[in-house]
């Protein structure tokens, strides 16, 4: 949001939402908009309640919801996402979304007010203040609201859509990350993956304006709301699962790559040769609950990437728990439902946002492309200019392979040893 | 039809040169020929058969992205190749019965052969390219009614096969009837061949048949540029915005130039092979060469402007991504290489189109093969440098590379095999040029 830095310089000069001042100005606000004035105004109000505690926000929730997709759906849209997504998506954002509630009447501060009043931005930015409460519908079409993307196209019908289908994903707190590779390394272990496969890798990378000082970005599939890959895929492999993993049915994948093609992220690894030959060989269980083969480094001529560690979500008691976020000893990688304001990643970007002073940056990897990432990253995003360095840990030094090409090497044929070989 | 006749020839003096080839016996030439092709055709088995005992590890590609790699190349390149030339194949062959280009009708039915085995070769190279092609099947045909709605690799896989069913049946109704009025001059020795390429067959049916065939023509005309190789092959590319080589509507008005510039360059070099192996100088003369000759010309020049368009759009004030894919292209001997033999290639053809005493048929064969091979380079190019500069920078640090290995090279080895064994063989059973011509 635009506003927050106002709206942290301005703690002070908090609105009273009883106050007539405060409706006049509001409604004059509202006016132009040609909104439902009276809506706007009684929501955002009860925001301001629910901001201070004096209203739940399954009640608010419930209070507003139809009212909301009846008076926003339609023509509401073009302008919620012209005033909060174009703030958001031209790079370093400000996470809106599950805020602490100890920064929200700043947030509402006289000009924030002002900026959103309009009835329609304000549903969205009651949205990103309640992340998840809010249908998505609206805010999903909106904007991005901090939290997962709804998914989209899978047939699902708006009003499907709108309610808080579970969305696991990630918050990564890049200004915490110090480059160990404990995640990248308790992976591998995890899947047995191939050498030179990594399903999370870790960006060390360096500015042009800054060569001395090495950025770390771990990178991991983001499974996408919009995953291009589940799209393009010609045999219906690569597909969303209802908790919004994005996996691999191994057992259907016919080893085309065109998921690999359509993905910008550069996050799949496809199984070459037999894996037991070069480093891999997963073993363990393939089958998560829905008895589907999505589990460990995929068989030979199937594409794998990484899965958020599915028969994990699938149990009771590691639900919301992935082998490279428990790995991680700095606390970097935080995974859980982005759908659901109380979960861990949600909780933990309340909390930085607090420590912040209300103010925190936020970024999703190449939110242009529509993909509807579901990894959002606490720091500053790289620029076009970033290029890659020496990390502070070799991947070398954990015995990994870093560039794959370098091992994929295939058995000589019997002319190439007659010769010599290669 | 004596448009394509020089010195008129009697209609049975046409039918008996048509005939040579299935009549005469195998020239020792042919015979070599024979076995070189199927010594292609076995070389590419083995290296398959390697490929298939050890993963697509054997081939040069790679994952992008961290490993360095890229995931499509030579197989990719050589099916779009491949589709190309069965595409422009038809529509030459189509023009003919449609644009009443007579001309060119001695060489139709060989560019409908064409289109028929590049096809083939083409929907080979998909399964090839697959790590699992056992599953071609069982995983394509269940899903197709969902995958149809967002996946142009399924558009891909259903297009080619109504392309395959539209080009055979069109083949088959002009075959069908050269065939009856020949019956009794074929070789016993093929007669069950005959006879079940005749089954159903009614001369009553002549004037509906020839109606078919127009209006197969007509639908070939209107579905290849739209949505064959002006539509979902490139779309397979122009829908990845995540690579700004491929990204975008030029794909589309480009892969058709490349097409017919490839396909106009197959026939002219097919119909001489075929016209100095059997003395055809009276059946396929010059003026064919001429003027097939010309078209691929025009296509040659419109495949340089779709390249001028791209690389003028993403010089001057392209975004990032676009500019790097861009600059990296420019800085790639093999893509001026392409560009090169094309423009050659054109330069000659419009110097003869200029001055016409300077035509002379073995130089335009030659020209002819130029845009043939820079077109394969092309594609191949346009595939792997898409995933080379893809628009995620970060990856920079471990640019992809690319080599085709010694069992990508060898499916090309196979590929060609396949398609002399194939001529070879047709040629000796069914007449390759439309006999029906000659009766008009």
């Amino acid at each position: 949001m635009n506003g927050n830095r106002d709206a942290a310089d301005s703690r002070k000069r908090e609105l009273d939402p009883f106050d007539a001042a405060w409706e006049a100005e509001a409604r004059r606000t509202l006016q132009p908009t040609g909104f439902d004035v009276d809506l706007g105004v009684r929501a955002a109000r009860d925001a301001l309640r629910v901001t201070a505690g004096e209203l739940s926000e399954a009640e608010f929730h419930k209070r507003y919801h139809s009212e909301y997709l009846q008076a926003f759906e339609m023509d509401a849209r073009p302008l919620l996402s012209d005033e909060v997504d174009g703030a958001d998506s031209i790079g370093p954002t400000e996470g809106g979304g599950p805020a602490g509630s100890e920064e929200q009447p700043a947030l509402m501060s006289r000009r924030t007010a002002m900026k959103l009043a309009g009835a329609g931005a304000a549903a969205l930015f009651l949205g990103q203040l309640l992340s998840g409460l809010v249908p998505s519908a609206t805010a999903d079409e909106g904007g991005h609201q901090e939290g997962g993307h709804a998914a989209s196209g899978s047939g699902a019908t708006k009003a499907k859509a709108k309610n808080q289908e579970m969305q696991m994903g990630m918050v990564i707190d890049i200004e915490k990350c110090d480059g160990c590779l404990f995640c990248v390394n308790a992976c591998k272990s995890a899947y047995t993956l191939a050498d030179g496969v990594h399903w999370i890798y870790v960006f060390a990378y360096a500015e042009p304006d800054a060569p001395e000082e090495v950025n770390l970005l771990p990178r991991l599939c983001n499974h996408c709301s919009n995953a291009p890959c589940v799209k393009v895929c010609p045999v219906a492999a690569r597909h969303k699962r209802e908790d919004g993993l994005v996996l691999t049915d191994y057992d259907t994948c016919i080893g085309c790559r065109y998921c690999q093609v359509a993905c910008p992220y550069g996050v799949n690894y496809f199984q070459w040769g037999e894996p037991t030959r070069y480093g891999g060989g997963y073993t363990g269980e393939r089958r998560d609950a829905r008895g589907r083969s999505v589990v460990g480094d995929p068989p030979r001529g199937v594409m794998g990437k990484c899965t958020f560690c599915p028969l994990r979500q699938d149990s009771q008691d590691e639900h919301g728990t992935t082998n490279c976020a428990l790995a991680c000893p700095h606390g970097v990688l935080h995974y859980g439902d982005l759908n659901d304001p109380e979960s861990e990643p949600n909780q933990y970007l309340a909390r930085r946002r607090q420590e912040n002073g209300g103010r925190l940056e936020t970024f999703r990897l190449l939110e242009d492309m529509g993909t509807k990432p579901n990894v959002i990253y606490i720091g500053s995003p790289p620029s076009r200019e970033a290029y890659e360095v020496e990390g502070p840990v070799r991947y070398e030094d954990w015995g990994l392979v870093k560039q794959r090409r370098a091992v994929l090497e295939g058995p000589e044929p019997w002319f190439r040893r007659l010769i010599g070989g290669n | 039809m004596n448009a394509s006749a020089a010195a008129p020839i009697s209609h049975e003096a046409r039918v008996a040169t048509i005939l040579r080839p299935i009549l005469e016996r195998p020239s020792r030439f042919y015979m070599v020929v024979l076995a070189i092709a199927a010594g292609g055709l076995l070389w590419w088995a083995y290296a398959w058969s390697f490929q298939l005992r050890n993963g697509l590890i054997v081939t040069g590609i790679a994952d992008w992205g961290t490993a360095g790699g890229v995931p499509w190349g030579f197989y990719v390149g050589s099916f779009i190749w491949w589709v190309g030339i069965a595409h422009g194949g038809i529509i030459v062959s189509a023009a003919v019965r449609l644009f009443n280009l007579t001309a060119f009708k001695p060489v139709a039915r060989m560019a409908e052969l064409l289109t028929l085995v590049a096809l083939s070769i083409a929907a080979l190279y998909i399964v090839i390219h697959l790590g699992r092609p056992d599953r071609v099947f069982s995983s394509v045909l269940p899903a197709l009614p969902t995958t149809i709605r967002t996946s142009p690799l399924a558009w891909d896989v259903t297009v080619i096969t109504l392309y395959f069913v539209l080009t055979a049946t069109y083949l088959g109704l002009t075959l069908r009837s050269d065939l009856y009025a020949l019956q009794n001059r074929l070789p016993k020795a093929l007669a069950p061949v005959y006879k079940l390429l005749l089954i159903g067959y009614r001369p009553e049916d002549k004037h509906k048949l020839e109606r078919m065939a127009w209006w197969l023509a007509l639908a070939v005309i209107v579905l290849a540029p739209l949505f064959l190789h002006g539509g979902v092959i490139p779309w397979l590319f122009a829908t990845m915005p995540g690579q700004p080589g491929w990204f975008g509507g030029a794909q589309g008005p480009q892969f058709l130039t490349i097409a017919l510039s490839s396909a106009l360059g197959s026939v002219i070099v097919m119909a001489y092979v075929f016209r100095k192996a059997y003395s055809w100088q009276e059946i396929i003369p010059d003026e064919v060469f001429a003027g097939l000759s010309r078209w691929l010309a025009l296509f040659a020049l419109l495949f340089l402007w779709m390249q001028l368009q791209q690389n003028l759009t993403g010089s001057v004030a392209a975004p990032s991504a676009v500019a790097d894919l861009t600059s990296a292209k420019m800085e790639e001997p093999l893509y001026w290489l392409s560009l090169g033999l094309v423009g050659l290639a054109l330069a000659y053809l419009a110097v003869q189109m200029i001055f016409p005493r300077y035509f002379n048929v073995e130089r335009t064969v030659a020209a002819a093969l130029l845009p043939v091979a820079a077109t394969l380079l092309e594609k191949t190019l346009f595939v792997i440098e898409g995933l080379m500069h893809p628009v995620f920078r970060l990856y920079e640090g471990v640019p992809g590379h690319y080599t085709p290995s010694w069992v990508e090279i060898s499916s090309a080895v196979g590929a060609f095999s396949i398609l002399l064994l194939f001529f070879l063989l047709v040629s000796r059973i069914v007449p390759l040029i439309e006999v029906e011509v000659s009766e008009e």
